[in-house]
Order: C-alpha cells, then sequence, then structure tokens
C-alpha cells in the first residue's frame, strides 16, 4: 500500500480487510492520488485515478443536467469482477475512491466498509500542516537534465 | 497546485492542454508518448470517438525524474475542443496546474481560436480561477504549413499574448516545439513550489 499521508493507511487497511477488496485507490476529485492498495505501478494508477475522476465528475454533471441529487456512487459489474467508486468529504476536500472487488465478496461488503472508511478518514484527518517551500530556489538546472533525459536531447 | 507527498517525497503535476478542435492537442501527446522511454511513461489513454476525435479527454502519465530529492510527475491531459464539450472541458481543466493553450496557426482558424481562449478564461474563472495567476504557455502550431495560409508567431502574439507569457512555434506532427513547450510549462509550474508553498 502507498499512502499521501500515513493517516490514510490504517483506515484504508482495515477497509482491505473487511471488505475483502482487491484494488482501492483514493483520489482527490482531479484525479490526483491519495493513496493506493494492488497497483503494482506508479504510472498505471495514475491513469485509473484520471479515469476514475472522470467517472465520478461525468456522473455528478449528469445528475446536474437531470435536475437530480448528486450521485454519490457508480457500480461497474462485469462477470469476474465490479467495480465501486464513490465520492466522499474530507476535511482536505472531497475525495473519490474506486475498489475493484470479485467474487470472493459482495457490493454490499464494499459499500457497507466503504462508508466507515469514509468516516473513519474524515475522523483521522489531522489539522492541516502550515504551508512549506517544497523544491530548492535553484531546481532548474535538475529540471532541464531530467527533461533532456526524458526527450533524450 | 500540485499534489505533494513529503513523506515519499514525490510531486504529481496536472497539465492540461487546451484549444480548439483539430489543432494539436492530441498530436502534441501522440508525439511526447512516442519519444520517452517505456520505463518513464504510462499507457495513453485516449478517450475518442470512433473517428479519433477526442471525446472525453487524453492522458498521459509522465514520470519526470527526482528535482530537488522529489520524485516528480506530470499527468498531461487534453480536452475535447470542439464547441459542444464544453462541459467535458470543464472537468478536465478542474486542478490543472498549469495550461497550455495549442493555437492553430491558420488564419481561418483565428477565430476558433480566439473562442477558445475565451472559453479558457471563462472555464477558469468558473473555478474561481484567475488565468494571470495560473501558469500558461502558448504553442502556436502548424507553423510548418505554406506562409500564406498562416498568421506568424509575432502576429499571434499580438492577438492572444497580451499578458506576455512565453510562447512557441511548433509542428506538433513532426516534434518542432513539443519538448520546448512542455519544458518551459514544467518550468512555470515548478517554480511556484520553489516560490510559494502548495496550498493545503
Amino acid at each position: 500500500m502507498r499512502a499521501l499521508e500515513p493517516w490514510v493507511e490504517a483506515p484504508l487497511s482495515e477497509f482491505l480487510a473487511e471488505s475483502a477488496a482487491r484494488l482501492a485507490l483514493l483520489m482527490t476529485s482531479a484525479g490526483q492520488v491519495v493513496a493506493q492498495h494492488g497497483f503494482t505501478r506508479a504510472l498505471d494508477v495514475m491513469s485509473a485515478a484520471a479515469l476514475g475522476a472522470g467517472i465520478m465528475a461525468s456522473t455528478f454533471e449528469l445528475a446536474k443536467v437531470m435536475g437530480t441529487r448528486p450521485m454519490g456512487s457508480v457500480v461497474h459489474q462485469g462477470s469476474a469482477v465490479g467495480v465501486y467508486l464513490a465520492s466522499f468529504d474530507t476535511p482536505r476536500g472531497r475525495w473519490l475512491g474506486l475498489v475493484v472487488f470479485g467474487r470472493e465478496t459482495s457490493l454490499g461488503l464494499v459499500q457497507l466498509f466503504f462508508a466507515t472508511l469514509a468516516s473513519d478518514l474524515a475522523r483521522a484527518a489531522p489539522a492541516e500542516e502550515p504551508p512549506r517551500q517544497v523544491l530548492a530556489e535553484n531546481f532548474e538546472a535538475e529540471l532541464n537534465n531530467s527533461l533532456r533525459a526524458l526527450f533524450g536531447r | 497546485m500540485p499534489l505533494v507527498n513529503f513523506t515519499t517525497r514525490e510531486i504529481t503535476c496536472k497539465l492540461v492542454y487546451y484549444g480548439p478542435g483539430r489543432c494539436g492537442k492530441t498530436t502534441n501527446l501522440l508525439y511526447v508518448h512516442g519519444r520517452v522511454p517505456e520505463d518513464r511513461r504510462g499507457n495513453m489513454v485516449s478517450l475518442a470517438t470512433q473517428s479519433d476525435r477526442t471525446l472525453f479527454f487524453d492522458f498521459l502519465p509522465l514520470e519526470l525524474g527526482v528535482i530537488s530529492g522529489f520524485t516528480t510527475r506530470f499527468q498531461l491531459y487534453t480536452v475535447p475542443g470542439q464547441v459542444y464539450y464544453n462541459a467535458t472541458r470543464r472537468l478536465v481543466l478542474q486542478g490543472a496546474d498549469g495550461v497550455v493553450f495549442v493555437a492553430d496557426s491558420q488564419a481561418r482558424r483565428f477565430d476558433d481560436n480566439l473562442e477558445s481562449f475565451q472559453n479558457l478564461q471563462e472555464n477558469l474563472l468558473e473555478q474561481g480561477v484567475d488565468i494571470r495567476q495560473l501558469p500558461l504557455v502558448l504553442q502556436y502550431n502548424k507553423q510548418d504549413l505554406p506562409a500564406d495560409l498562416i498568421l506568424a508567431p509575432p502576429d499571434l502574439d499580438d492577438a492572444f499574448n497580451f499578458r506576455g507569457v512565453p510562447s512557441h512555434s511548433a509542428d506538433a506532427l513532426h516534434g518542432a516545439g513539443v519538448f520546448e513547450t512542455l519544458k518551459t510549462l514544467s518550468g512555470l509550474v515548478l517554480a511556484r513550489l520553489a516560490t510559494r508553498p502548495p496550498a493545503p
């Protein structure tokens, strides 16, 4: 499991153990990965987050067009695995969860324990840290070297 | 602002390519995808129509390397350019850390560029983002076309670059200007992390 901040790990671990989900991904509503379990490549998890955030964003817009309340979750049920996507509010803003589950569990269990996860995360979120400078002021040389290496020029 | 993970020392930035339909946004990403080593990029995700027009977005994750001790990743997105896809453009633009506005240099596309640029400003404003505060790079694409069909970069600067942001001539199909555009925007986005902290 990889988590953006340590306080996310315990609630997510508990969710995974209780729900028996195979993959789980927590992200911001803009598709930035906050925590994940089960994905092996950082770049693949970013693609999954982008697609998940896109689905939820379009679901919210669809609800607006239809004049209904926003739908908080979406389920895609395949023959072998299902995907549960849901949004929830945290003190750090609206987050989204993408959960992939198999026949060893059920949508009902995933939904049940996801609700617990959402409330656990809302409780566990610490007070926001004061902002701080991230990069050294002379980062440009490293950036240029990295881009040269990336593009081979 | 970019997502910063102080525990694992990672930075993730969302960069969006914006512009009118058929200006070359997807072509920019395809060129980058084709040039970057496989272990430094993910698969390019394209949500497109059957005729390969972008329906929702294209997405390409890149791993830049380590900058100031932080593993730095870029998420490159394109928006659908056609006027009637504004709802999806707004969604993709959400949370953008920087924008490349790709203008089609053909003189006959001038009004389309203008409309798209105004639409960018409107959509940002709707999200509470002042375009003057967001890292922005202009790319004048298709500069390889015959001179009588296109507007020269100084003319395009006069029309669109009233803020004096960086601009690049490009031929995205063959790669000219693609790298330079991405490099400039990367620098602008990361410079904000060096001069001001990320929003909590």
